[in-house]
């Protein structure tokens, strides 16, 4: 998806009227916002983050300090890792990865819905939903998480809902 | 229903087992259910049993809202996997002793050389039968809402866009614009589709790939024919 897409839909579920226009420069389209008044944001998270204040729902940006760091950790996982390799065993090793990580986590930061499950939900869509129903068994705990998210109101969208079968299929992978 | 003693590693292990893809008990959001069951738990759950310890970890963190929650608190046997016997009421467990008798069951009789050859050209007959029945077809007539961002969409753009899409089986129909609110109008196009080979999934993949026209697309009708 289009990072200036992916932040109109980010509008849309924050709740701000559509207006904005975005542009994208480089050779890997990096988004740019012009602003009313002042320098325009380069960068899909600076963006994002600029769209949460705009908002005035900072909460999803973490409450404590730890929540903050965690988030903007992240965040920087998405546009490095996420959206810089797209191969297919690079995928595997980045969901292999991420299902440890959920494995005693609800959210991304623990306890608490962030900026970071929404973005790192767009970013994760286009390969969930090509996903078999025995590698979504295999990776568990982000099938867990992204059904969770995919459900979450004014998240999805008009992103296809993928489904995930109730009854395992596939015994003893885990 | 139920998870059985949730102060018994065996409801743990039910526990466990039922939040292996589930954030909550019910829903997508924390709720009285949520509390029932946390209140039931008697201590954290070991960590082997890793999904049940996330849940309560995560039930914890709630502690001070709890009342708050949404939902109507049930008996705890109300909640959990269906195939879970509830022992909640009563800790005894019945054993029962029944004797296997199949009453169904018949004497293996030797068949008669005669019955054999009957029946096996019977079924020579109906295969042959069977065989020249020719295939049906099946066809649905989809009925789709394709919505636009907003009034000042290019219309005409996203139908043609809409009927760009070309495959096997697929027919575009006729089409008119549905005011909606505010100037908002949205496409309603028929299409005629062999369900074999074109489905709505598809479709809709296909439509809502038109990022620039298209914020959504429903199903408003699908008739088989």
């Amino acid at each position: 998806m289009a990072a200036a897409a992916e932040l109109s839909l980010l509008e849309k579920s924050l709740g701000l009227s559509k207006g904005n226009k975005y542009s994208a420069q480089g050779e890997r389209q990096i988004p740019v916002l012009q602003t009313n008044n002042g320098p325009s944001l380069t960068g899909l998270t600076t963006i994002a983050a600029h769209l949460v204040k705009q908002a005035n729902k900072e909460y999803l940006l973490g409450s404590t300090a730890e929540e903050k760091a965690i988030v903007q950790q992240w965040l920087e996982y998405r546009v490095t890792q996420v959206d810089g390799h797209s191969s297919k065993n690079d995928i595997h090793t980045l969901l292999k990865d991420l299902n440890s990580y959920l494995e005693d986590k609800v959210y991304l930061t623990g306890y608490n819905f962030t900026l970071a499950d929404i973005l790192l939900y767009y970013g994760l869509h286009r390969f969930i939903v090509d996903l078999t129903v025995q590698e979504k068994e295999k990776y568990l705990n982000v099938s867990r998480w992204f059904c969770h998210i995919q459900h979450y109101p004014g998240i999805r969208q008009h992103l296809s809902s993928v489904v995930f079968i109730k009854n395992r299929l596939y015994t003893n992978s885990h | 229903m139920g998870f059985g003693d949730l102060k018994s590693p065996a409801g743990l292990q039910v526990l466990n087992d039922y939040l292996a893809d589930k954030s909550y008990i019910e829903g997508y959001v924390p709720s009285q259910a949520d509390v029932a069951v946390f209140e039931a738990v008697s201590s954290p759950p070991p960590a082997d049993l890793c999904h049940a310890l996330r849940w309560y970890n995560h039930i914890k963190s709630y502690e001070k809202e709890k009342a708050s929650l949404p939902g109507v608190k049930k008996a705890l046997g109300k909640y959990g996997p269906a195939d879970v016997e509830d022992t909640t009421g009563s800790g005894a467990t019945d054993s029962k002793d029944d004797d296997d008798i199949d009453l169904f069951g018949s004497d293996d009789e030797e068949e008669s050389e005669e019955a054999k050859r009957l029946r096996e050209e019977r079924l020579a007959q109906y295969e042959s039968k069977k065989a020249k029945k020719p295939a049906l077809v099946a066809k649905s007539s989809i009925l789709l809402d394709v919505k636009p961002w907003d009034d000042e969409t290019d219309m005409a753009k996203l139908e043609e866009c809409v009927r760009s899409i070309q495959a096997d089986g697929l027919v575009w129909g006729s089409s008119k614009l549905v005011p909606v609110g505010y100037g908002i109008k949205k496409l309603q196009i028929q299409c005629v589709v062999e369900d074999d080979k074109v489905g709505t999934d598809m479709l809709e993949e296909q439509i809502t790939a038109f990022e620039d026209y298209v914020q959504s697309m429903d199903v408003a009708a699908f008739n088989k024919i």
